[in-house]
């Protein structure tokens, strides 16, 4: 309990007290994990969409991948990729190996069977009759998509929320692909791991505290605004 | 404008739900399309809405219709809304027409007064009662004035006073905007009140189409005459179809016996329920009785005849 | 049922502490990574857990991590390779009963080419200053035994490791570091044993070795207990590291899978 109490006052010493690195290191957390949330909704909710709603061959065995890439070990996606960008990887002449580039990669790899299986499953969960209804009120298709998953928020931005929370908390393909390098790949989970097998446990819990507190305002504001949204 | 169909067949899975060689429908003017459950009457509709991926030709003012056509409105028989507001829900076609703010507000206030739903704008679509949600459902789309409406089953949602009031608001609305319109529905009455032509759907084809009136007069054929509410009865080798209202107590030509089940008193009069033949084949036979005429006990068997009536299959006749 | 809720999580606790103490018959080895790494514990516990009817449980962290554990009394034998460190601790009472082990060496590596001329510079302080000047160079950053060796490298060559733009710290250990190195095609310090293994794998090559600096002694450390019984099996352990058994396994270790020994046992001099 020591260390806790510990790290709750190391954490808001760091804090208030500007620590630079600290601050440097949530704000990079944020950046990444927010850019690979953003491209995994931007990829993930047309694909969603159309597996939801589109009648072609093979969709049912899709949507299986999507839901067992739901539960993917996000190290081995890490591994997976970290497997292709290295050197004598095929895309190794990329010179993503240990890139901010990579962890976003590693986390939009992770997120975006989440934002698809979550905007699949809320827009299925939709009446049957929406897109006859929005076609008859004079919608044209690309609007139709639009307001369709303007219906699907509530599930949608739980599926924002799914994504970024798995992504932010994530330890082991930010290790893996970005290599945990001071100042330039360090996020939240990995200087937690660091501060930890340094045996500096107050930092340790000073950074878990600030990543929770990181993780729970953003899923605050996401829920407030799903629920002011809806009636 | 007018819509016209041609050549149309839908298919679900084995099944063909439409078969349709040629049917018209003249600009501004209000079709009801008639028949039994499952005869094709809401395929149809979504067939001219654009709605189904069908084989075949639906033109609307000679161009063919396409998904998401703003030449149409349709009002679907379940109540499907967004989840906002009732106003924004009638609202979002017209913001998709392109039609000015301010006209928006002036249409929606008035189809909300016509719909009894003034009270209930500004609440959230979902609160509605079943009632108000279908009164909300035909509003979103009358209001829309499109030049071609199509209503599916629209006055299964009033209660009678409404249902009244709507019978006669429903043309009104549909002439002020020369709007073709085609109106599926299984109520006699309403058909009759709200349109000038009829279509009679079986199976998805076509069995009749017309005027009302005429068609209403002069069924070609037994099935039709039953859609229209005649009684068809087999007498000797002969088939004949009467209209209600035109059954008659006494012989005549040609005239039956009927075995009285019971009187039910309507209130303005009183109906003699009888029974015509036996067994698979009895027919559930209907007399109106005048407010001084004399009844019957049950089991008691009365001559009756039809002062009205058509034979089917050797030509047509009347007394 | 939520009234006895905190009494039976007490109770728990209580008996989860009390299979933690000197009861079980266990031993918590507190070790830097690159013992660990190298696989040399795997042959060198067992014939001491036969014998003593122990099990011994490695806890392979940094040379740092390590020693606050011992602090903390996580631990009850502490294998480190960072002499100075482990005085400080000697001398508060936290460690006692040192002894030395086994030693290899360190050795700097870099890509093969060896773009900053570190392996001509001429001497250990040239070729860090080298580095410093031209190339990039890869640091454990975690509190290891090999980062204080690094940061002591850096003074004597009178180079602030802050002022040097091509530095990273991983956070990691010695394995991952020297992945990051081989990447990114930078220099690093590593602890032999670790770059025998690693090595083949790496597109690294050593650009300096064989300083006196670079000696890398592992001792081991008891760490003070008031329970006399933990308190012998940690000395057991102690006498069972620096026996002509233990140093045997080795001076063998490495022989048949590497061709090479990757550490020397103490008693050969």
């Amino acid at each position: 309990m020591g260390e806790l109490a510990a790290g709750l006052g190391e954490a808001f010493r760091l804090l208030l007290s500007g620590d630079a690195e600290v601050y440097a290191i949530a704000g990079r957390t944020l950046l990444i994990s927010a850019a690979a949330t953003a491209l995994s909704l931007a990829i993930g909710c047309p694909a969603g969409l159309a597996l939801a709603r589109g009648r072609f061959r093979g969709r049912t065995l899709l949507l299986s991948f999507v839901h067992a890439g739901m539960g993917m070990p996000p190290v081995v996606v890490g591994l997976v990729l970290w497997l292709l960008i290295t050197r004598s990887g095929p895309l190794g002449g990329l010179g993503l190996a240990y890139t901010p580039t990579a962890m976003i990669a590693a986390q939009f790899l992770i997120a975006t069977p989440l934002v698809i299986g979550f905007t699949a499953a809320s827009v299925q969960a939709l009446p049957p009759l929406l897109p006859d209804l929005l076609a008859t009120l004079g919608a044209g298709r690309l609007r139709s998509l639009w307001l369709l998953l303007r219906e699907a928020r509530l599930g949608m931005l739980a599926a924002v929320m799914a994504g970024f929370g798995a992504v932010v908390s994530e330890v082991g393909a930010a290790m893996t692909v970005g290599g945990n390098l001071r100042g330039s790949t360090r996020v939240l989970t990995t200087a937690i791991v660091t501060a930890t097998g340094r045996g500096d446990l107050s930092q340790a819990a000073a950074l878990g505290i600030i990543l929770l507190a990181l993780a729970f305002t953003v899923t605050f504001l996401l829920t407030r605004l799903q629920q002011r949204r809806t009636d | 404008m007018d819509v016209r169909v041609a050549d149309l067949t839908l298919d679900r899975g084995d099944r063909r739900v439409l078969d349709v060689d040629a049917l018209d429908f003249p600009a501004g003017s209000v079709t009801a399309v008639f028949g039994p459950n499952g005869s094709g009457k809401t395929s149809l509709l979504r067939c001219v809405a654009g709605l189904e991926r069908m084989r075949g030709n639906v033109t609307i003012g000679g161009q063919p219709v396409r998904r998401g056509d703003p030449r149409v409105a349709l009002a679907f028989q379940e109540s499907v809304f967004l989840h906002d507001t009732v106003r924004a829900n009638l609202s979002l076609g017209l913001a998709l027409r392109d039609i000015h703010r301010i006209e928006r507000e002036g249409r929606i206030a008035q189809m909300a007064e016509e719909c009894g739903l003034a009270a209930v704008l500004d609440r959230p679509a979902a609160s509605l009662s079943a009632g108000e949600a279908q009164r909300a459902n035909l509003a979103r789309t009358l209001a829309l004035a499109a030049p071609v409406t199509l209503l599916d089953e629209p006055l299964s949602g009033f209660d009678r006073i409404g249902r009244v009031r709507m019978l006669e608001e429903i043309p009104a609305l549909l002439a002020t905007h020369a709007t073709t319109a085609i109106i599926v529905t299984h109520d006699r009455e309403e058909a009759f009140r709200l349109a000038d032509r009829l279509v009679l759907l079986v199976g998805g084809r076509v069995v009749a189409a017309g005027p009302a009136g005429p068609l209403y007069r002069s069924p070609p054929d037994a099935d039709t005459a039953r859609l229209l509410g005649y009684t068809v009865i087999r007498l000797g080798g002969r088939t004949i179809g009467f209209a209600p209202g035109t059954l008659r107590r006494g012989p005549g030509e040609p005239g039956f016996p009927v075995v009285v089940t019971r009187e039910v008193d309507m209130g303005n009069h009183r109906h003699l329920i009888g029974r015509f033949g036996r067994g698979q084949g009895a027919v559930t036979i209907e007399l109106r009785l005048d407010p001084d005429e004399p009844g019957a006990v049950p089991g008691e068997e009365l001559l009756v005849h039809p002062t009205r009536w058509t034979e089917f299959g050797a030509g047509t006749g009347a007394s | 049922m939520a009234r006895w809720m905190p009494a039976a999580v007490m109770a728990a606790a209580i008996g989860l502490a009390g299979c933690s103490d000197g009861a079980r018959r266990e031993l918590i080895l507190a070790t830097t990574t690159s013992v660990q790494d190298a696989g040399l514990l795997d042959s060198l516990l067992p014939p001491f857990e036969r014998a003593q009817r122990v099990r011994v449980k490695v806890i392979a962290v940094g040379t740092g991590a390590a020693l606050e554990m011992a602090r903390r009394g996580d631990a009850d034998v502490v294998i480190a390779h960072a002499p100075e460190l482990e005085r400080r601790y000697e001398e508060d009472g936290s460690l006692v009963g040192g002894r030395l082990v086994m030693r290899n060496d360190f050795v700097l590596v870099g890509p093969p080419e060896d773009s900053a001329g570190a392996r001509s510079a001429g001497g250990l302080d040239a070729a860090m200053r080298a580095i410093a000047a031209a190339g990039r160079f890869v640091s454990r950053g975690d509190g290891s035994g090999t980062e204080a060796r690094e940061l002591a490298l850096w003074r004597d060559a009178g180079v602030a490791p802050d002022s040097i733009a091509e530095r990273v710290e991983t956070g990691q250990g010695q394995g991952a570091t020297l992945l990051v190195a081989s990447e990114r095609g930078a220099y690093t310090l590593t602890d032999r044993a670790t770059f025998t293994v690693l090595g083949p794998r790496l597109g690294l090559a050593i650009v300096s070795a064989g300083d006196p600096r670079l000696v890398n002694e592992y001792r081991a450390h008891r760490v003070r207990s008031d329970d006399a019984r933990a308190g012998a099996r940690a000395q057991a352990f102690l006498e069972y590291l620096v026996s002509a058994e233990a140093q045997e396994l080795i001076g063998r270790f490495g022989m048949s899978r590497h061709g090479r020994e990757l550490f020397i046992p103490a008693s050969s001099g």
